[in-house]
């Protein structure tokens, strides 16, 4: 079943006075259950393609569809893993994964006993009372995350929400989201400009080109789970995925010094 | 925290006090001197024994703690009116964004101006009497509150409204739980300011306008010559001063800043 359809979503933004043409008709059909990865050289609109799904930036034209309903705003049913986690800093751990489902209107006792389920499985039940300073990078984006699917969204974005960790967390990280996907079966498109990450977590992996952006291509990696960096056997879809990009990014420092 | 850390923090807590009585020792003592060279007469420059004799007299005849409770009563009940009018203000230059950017275009202008210069002007207005004062006090201090609940706001990182937004929150909740906590740190600091604006305004106005309170009691020092009950009066101002702010409006905004860990990586 097609859980989210994007069709034909085209979107200028303004740069320095010049209107710019970031998306230029993008396509994209995700399946229930599919993870999929958009990958993309930085600044080809791979980002404000996740904003337009989340319905946090709205397209010049084209359509979203959730469930086959058009959306435009942005929705519990949607949420997303911002890549600096966005966590409150005036809440406490739990009452950050807690926000979405007090405004959703849920009763204070439900709210703590699903907050605590995904607490559990990010392992943070330790930190419950913590607040966020207290907490490194990565105990931060599990949170996110813990947050984001507190909400039992019909999918989940998450744009580059590794990038700022260090690659020991990250490398733990990608296991566990594969675990949690496997176990939760949740709809995910995942944003990253990190090749290895695309090829350890997508079904299927969709190249994004430079600006502006359409898709390029598109990979489909039937592999095993759970699939670990180290794994060679993924380094033939890595290289196939770096040819695409190639003259991608070429074409952006190109680009770049006009 | 552990004990030690409290521990750590009780004995720079004592050392801090220490160091505070010591240097009001030698301001005291230098004074004393400068007493006894006999440079000014006795009327310009008394003793502090004199002035400690000057306390006594207008704490018993309830000419001071009258003062305070007038005046803090007075500044009390304007600063209310400043923040309630000030953050509505500031919410409306939100709401309404071209009004909000060339209102803030005047705000130097506006956050410079001199409280005692509202004076002759509340005096011309409403009058020498109790309205006329806290009309200074509330000019004097409204625009900083102002302006503060616009700029905090403003400047509050977007990607927390994003996030906020996208977890379904919007309309007055988004208010409530996202806007207002994430500019509170600075929010804060905007009423600190506003409440000092509202100090310097309300005993200027309180000498030159001749009512009641306890500038009133430094203008009536002055008109009977008696320095003792000035620089009493002073004291009394200075202390009144430093204790608000150090055990009010600093206490509230070093809670804010440890929760939300602004004062961790120092």
């Amino acid at each position: 079943m097609t859980k989210l359809q994007a069709k034909n979503i085209v979107k200028h933004f303004d740069h320095n006075g010049n209107s710019v043409l970031a998306l230029d008709g993008i396509t994209l059909d995700v399946q229930e259950g599919d993870f999929v990865c958009i990958v993309g050289p930085s600044g080809c609109g791979k980002s404000t393609f996740l904003n337009i799904v989340a319905g946090l930036e709205k397209p010049d034209s084209g359509d979203v569809l959730l469930n086959g309903n058009s959306i435009s705003t942005p929705g519990p049913d949607r949420t997303m893993v911002f890549q600096e986690g966005a966590l409150f800093p005036w809440l406490k751990v739990i009452d950050n994964v807690e926000f979405g489902l007090k405004m959703a209107g849920i009763p204070k006792d439900e709210r703590r006993q699903i907050s605590q389920r995904y607490l559990d499985m990010m392992q943070l039940t330790k930190f419950a009372d913590s607040y966020t300073y207290q907490l490194s990078t990565g105990m931060k984006q599990r949170v996110a995350i813990a947050r984001a699917l507190a909400m039992d969204p019909e999918i989940l974005l998450m744009d580059e929400p590794f990038a700022a960790l260090d690659s020991q967390t990250r490398d733990l990280l990608l296991v566990e989201l594969q675990l949690i996907w496997e176990r939760t079966k949740k709809t995910i498109i995942f944003v990253t400009h990190n090749i290895s990450e695309s090829v350890i977590l997508g079904n299927r992996v969709v190249v994004f080109k430079n600006r502006p952006s359409k898709i390029k291509k598109e990979i489909v990696i039937d592999y095993r789970r759970p699939r670990l960096m180290e794994d060679e056997n993924l380094q033939k879809y890595y290289h196939q995925i770096v040819e695409e990009l190639k003259s991608e990014v070429i074409a952006q420092i190109k680009d770049e010094n006009q | 925290m552990n004990e030690k850390v409290i521990s750590e923090k009780n004995s720079q807590g004592l050392h801090d006090a220490a160091n505070a009585a010591l240097l009001l020792a030698i301001f005291v003592g230098v004074w004393q001197v400068v007493f006894m060279l006999g440079i000014w007469p006795q009327i310009s420059l008394p003793s502090p024994v004199m002035v400690a004799e000057s306390f006594v007299k207008i704490i018993s005849n309830f000419s001071l703690p009258e003062g305070i409770g007038i005046t803090l009563g007075r500044l009390v009940s304007a600063f209310a009116i400043s923040i309630v009018l000030g953050t509505l203000i500031g919410l409306a230059m939100i709401r309404f964004r071209g009004f909000g950017k060339t209102l803030n275009s005047f705000s130097a202008g506006l956050l410079s101006f001199p409280s005692i210069a509202w004076v002759p002007f509340s005096i011309l207005l409403i009058g020498f009497n109790e309205f006329g004062i806290l009309f200074v006090v509330i000019m004097s201090s409204i625009f900083s509150v102002m302006i503060s609940t616009y700029s905090s706001i403003r400047n509050i990182p977007p990607i927390y409204l994003d996030a906020a937004k996208n977890m379904g929150a919007k309309g007055f909740a988004l208010f409530r739980y996202v806007t207002l906590p994430a500019a509170t740190p600075s929010l804060i600091i905007g009423l600190r300011q506003g409440w000092s604006f509202a100090w310097h305004a309300i005993i200027g106005a309180e000498i030159l306008m001749s009512i009641v309170g306890l500038g009133h009691i430094l203008s009536v020092g002055r008109e009977f010559l008696d320095m003792g009950e000035v620089i009493a009066s002073m004291i009394t101002i200075f202390a009144i001063g430093l204790i608000v702010d150090r055990f009010l409006l600093n206490k509230i905004e070093e809670k804010i800043r440890r929760k939300w860990g602004l004062d961790h990586h120092r």
